[in-house]
């Protein structure tokens, strides 16, 4: 899959129906990630994603067991061991929904900013999105963690999403990259100014 | 829409990660509807708490197509009157009907007689060559509420397999495919 998606940012636009909002953000989105990680060959970082991942793998995994056991041991007898799946899943469905909406918070990329010489601390990028159902605002909020001061430097831009894809649905990265830029550059500048 | 080109472009754009998070919040909805069947049974006790009826043997009390809640304390005694879900060995579905006569020891076995309120006779006939009584582990519940007309959904899926097959196929694509 990865490989596919190498080639097609490289070779063809990427198209997409410009009418289904989340199809859009998410070409977007990924359109940002790769001004991040290949223009300044950022370390993309997945631990957010793999952390994601870890609780719904569990969850469908206890559920998958509860399935099993009852399989094996009919009803009256799976009884106690359904009650412990039935809860674990459900605690998981909880921690996932808050680990979504208070961990992640629409971040869908964080790239770490290695220090060549290696005698400062990285820096780390994270990148989160938001564009609302039947609008075309599409706003982009990038957030650095300075590896040396600690400090969080924030900034964002809100543009429609006219602005980076054309009338058939490609997502031209021509466009997405200055902004995405600008927006990098600005926090960088924001460093050296302390 | 649904095999729109995009649509399957965006699947292909996914990399690793993001296509097994798509995998996985597939097997969430399953899963999901699959967890709470199974907190149903733990809470009401009955290994089938929701069952629909698919004969019009109570008539008029229950019609073809009703939802039955179902639960199944072991604790709560069988009584005369009470409509109960019974299985009965070689045949597949559950039925649904009406205790006509119990006898019970003072050690809290049961054994009790069912018919259907619509039904000339009892069910004699109905249970396995030789039975002439229930007993409690036959049961799969006793009716508590109903919804009527709803079970009708399924009736109609179970008549025509492939229409259901059909429908639960494109909702499996549609979720598996489409990104949110």
């Amino acid at each position: 899959m990865s490989n596919k998606s190498n080639k097609n940012e490289d070779n063809k636009p990427v198209k997409v129906n410009k009418w289904d909002g989340s199809a859009v953000k998410n070409a977007l989105d990924d359109a940002v990630t790769a001004v991040l990680i290949k223009k300044y060959n950022y370390e993309e970082n997945y631990s957010l994603i793999d952390g994601r991942l870890l609780l719904c793998g569990v969850a469908v995994g206890v559920a998958m067991f509860a399935l099993l056991w009852d399989w094996l041991y009919p009803f009256p007898h799976s009884r106690p061991v359904l009650i412990i799946c039935v809860s674990t899943y459900f605690t998981f469905m909880g921690l996932l929904s808050l680990y979504t909406s208070y961990r992640e918070k629409g971040i869908f990329v964080v790239a770490v900013q290695k220090d060549p010489a290696g005698f400062v601390p990285d820096n780390i990028w994270e990148a989160s999105s938001a564009l609302k159902k039947y609008d075309d605002k599409y706003n982009l909020t990038i957030t650095v963690k300075d590896g040396k001061t600690g400090n969080l430097r924030t900034g964002s831009f809100v543009r429609s999403v006219a602005n980076f894809i054309d009338d058939n649905g490609h997502i031209l990265h021509d466009l997405v990259e200055p902004e995405v830029a600008k927006l990098h550059s600005s926090l960088l500048t924001e460093k050296k100014e302390k | 829409m649904l095999f729109d080109q995009g649509v399957l472009d965006e699947l292909w754009r996914m990399n690793k990660r993001q296509f097994l998070y798509q995998c996985l919040s597939f097997g969430m909805i399953v899963s999901s509807a699959l967890m709470i069947w199974k907190g149903l049974m733990v809470v009401t006790g009955s290994e089938s708490p929701i069952v629909v009826v698919l004969s019009g043997s109570m008539e008029p009390a229950f019609h073809r197509g009703d939802l039955l809640f179902l639960t199944n304390y072991q604790e709560d005694p069988v009584r005369v009157g009470e409509i109960v879900v019974f299985k009965v060995e070689g045949r597949d579905i559950p039925i649904v009907h009406r205790v006509l006569k119990l006898h019970e020891k003072v050690n809290g076995t049961v054994k009790f007689l069912t018919k259907g309120d619509n039904n000339s006779v009892d069910d004699r006939g109905l249970y396995a060559p030789g039975q002439l009584w229930l007993t409690k582990k036959d049961v799969v519940g006793r009716a508590r509420g109903f919804l009527p007309y709803v079970g009708m959904v399924t009736i109609y899926m179970n008549e025509y397999p492939k229409f259901k097959y059909a429908v639960l196929a494109c909702l499996g694509l549609y979720v598996l495919v489409h990104r949110e």
